[in-house]
């Protein structure tokens, strides 16, 4: 019986590692193809160079939408961060009876397909006189999709917060601000950083909200990236994609250094 | 402790308040959701009933001429088949490859789960263009894949351009959120059941089968609904490894905007695809309650 249990451990243990690998392998050639010394994109990589990186940091239009990617994710992270936090804090703590429809609605942008989403604001922008020149449209759309998941993670860590703390902060004389600032900021911080990680990552990575809202002279690095693979198949465009894995993985290991990522995969359901 | 949170709480609703009220915590969010959000997807809806002139966006005329060439053209039904069976594929899959990672990740010593997670939450994090190039170098006609088979039987295996390839592009993509769905069930069954049912003589697979099987459900039926969802819209995936030979539905719409430049089409077509994709939801849901009595309350 044990024999056959152990066995049972072991066929699922490398079932399992087969999946992760599927899972983490693709990123992995992505990094090991930016550092191909050869001409062309291909594997197994002909030596080891950093010549790719060199020459996409030498190509404007990469450059140019990698910086402007960069300005659009901070403001949708600090309008997020604001909104959703504030959001998290009203549902979670004086919404009584429309708590399930707050939430819901909060939650409505990541539950509709994005690239509807996009297409509504894009009709909006224009129908309006709006229109999409600058970084405004971007930013509204983007704040949409990016503010749920900050909600989310501080919602998490409100839900097992000790409101006795503030009450005795306030009973000892502190006003409103203060307590916020001096104990209620301090507990859900994690989740506040956690959650505006998230959300800078939802609005750099955006593809398709960015598809139909970037307009010429603002174009966000995936779109551009996008634009470029058609076209052309080379190093270049790995060593962009390099920057996405290596942010992706410094934000995996910030959040779970911050509150755990238990807490932002389960507390978020 | 519940009554002495009680007690403070009644204390603090004697003492006098002071500051905002709470309700300008969430103003700015419903204003932004409610201008940007609502009123965009109720002017597609309006869009959708306008007139198409010949020069010009749209006129301030309704019709339900865009309907009628949404829902008569059978070229629309072809894409439209193609999208539900692919993403049908898809969540198939997915749900077959995270089962098992899900259940591994729920009875991981807590350690290893932090770990296992890192590995799972990760690719998730990547940028999509990212991981559709990442498929783009393995399975193309340099690539992996092909290099592989090549030299193992000497065929080629180029599936860049395939509905093969942008299967196993999603299923990439998905396979976390339908984990973590999955696992985030198994959590909650306490493991004395499972005790239970195996000191009462179930084996192994009998105690997966008849507890903790049917016990996961609302996890897999979560997990498969936001799955579909997602792979019936995704746009980039099918784009990339589809090498534009594959035509789904998010990438006709799209065209139908942009290039075509008919938004009121294009907003019919995106409101038929709507549709159809609620009533997808709502039969699955249907067939799954009746699969799963006990989750009725």
């Amino acid at each position: 019986m044990d024999a056959r249990m152990t066995r049972r451990g072991t066929w699922l243990a490398i079932l399992v590692t087969a999946v992760y690998v599927f899972l983490i392998a693709p990123m992995a050639i992505v990094v090991l193809a930016a550092l191909n010394a050869g001409d062309y994109l291909a594997f197994p990589p002909q030596g080891l160079s950093l010549r790719w990186f060199i020459r996409a940091a030498h190509t404007e239009p990469f450059v140019r939408s990698f910086l402007f990617s960069l300005k659009l994710a901070a403001w949708v992270t600090v309008a997020s961060t604001l909104l959703g936090t504030a959001a998290a804090l009203y549902v979670v703590r004086h919404s009584a009876r429309f708590r399930n429809l707050l939430r819901l609605a909060i939650l409505a942008p990541l539950q509709l397909p994005a690239i509807l989403t996009g297409i509504a604001l894009l009709i909006f922008f224009l129908a309006t006189g709006i229109g999409t020149r600058g970084m405004r449209a971007l930013f509204i759309g983007h704040t949409l999709v990016s503010l749920p998941y900050v909600f989310l993670t501080v919602s998490a860590v409100l839900a097992g917060f000790d409101r006795s703390l503030e009450e005795a902060a306030r009973s000892l004389g502190a006003g409103p601000f203060t307590t916020f600032r001096r104990v209620t900021l301090p507990l859900i911080k994690g989740g506040v950083i956690s959650g505006a990680l998230f959300a800078f990552i939802t609005s750099f990575d955006q593809f398709p909200v960015s598809l139909l809202l970037v307009s010429v002279g603002n174009t966000t690095l995936p779109i551009q990236l996008f634009d470029y693979l058609r076209f052309s198949f080379d190093p270049a465009a790995a060593a962009v994609s390099t920057v996405s894995v290596l942010m992706s993985v410094a934000i995996v290991l910030i959040v779970d250094r911050l509150v755990g990522l238990q807490a932002v995969s389960w507390g978020a359901q | 402790m519940a009554s002495t949170e009680g007690i403070l709480r009644a204390g603090v609703r004697v003492a006098p308040r002071r500051g905002l009220p709470p309700w300008l915590l969430i103003a700015p969010t419903l204003l932004l959701l409610t201008v940007f959000f609502v009123v965009p997807y109720v002017n597609m809806v309006r869009m959708s009933l306008l007139v198409k002139p010949a020069i010009g966006a749209y006129e301030p005329e309704f019709t339900l001429a865009n309907y009628a060439r949404a829902l008569l053209d059978p070229f629309h039904w072809r894409v439209m088949y193609r999208t539900f069976s692919l993403a049908g594929v898809t969540t198939a899959l997915t749900l077959v490859v995270a089962y098992p990672v899900a259940y591994h990740l729920t009875y991981a010593p807590r350690r290893r789960q932090r770990w296992l997670l890192m590995l799972l939450i990760s690719p998730l994090l990547v940028s999509l263009v990212v991981r559709g190039f990442a498929w783009m170098i393995l399975l193309g006609r340099v690539g992996l894949v092909n290099l592989t088979v090549q030299r193992l039987t000497g065929h080629e295996l180029v599936l860049i351009g395939t509905p093969a390839a942008i299967v196993i592009g999603l299923v990439h993509v998905y396979v976390p959120f339908m984990a973590l769905a999955i696992a985030g069930a198994l959590q909650n069954i306490p493991p004395e059941l499972i005790q239970a049912a195996r000191s009462l003589g179930a084996s192994p697979w009998a105690a997966f089968r008849r507890v903790v099987w049917p016990l996961s459900l609302p996890g897999v039926q979560a997990g498969t609904l936001l799955v579909f969802v997602l792979a019936v819209s995704s746009y980039v995936i099918p784009i990339l490894l589809g090498a534009s030979n594959v035509l789904v539905m998010p990438m006709l719409i799209v065209q139908t905007l942009l290039d075509a430049f008919n938004w009121p089409l294009g907003s019919a077509l995106s409101m038929v695809f709507f549709g159809l994709t609620a009533g997808v939801v709502a039969v699955y849901l249907r067939l799954l309650a009746r699969g799963m009595p006990w989750t009725r309350a």
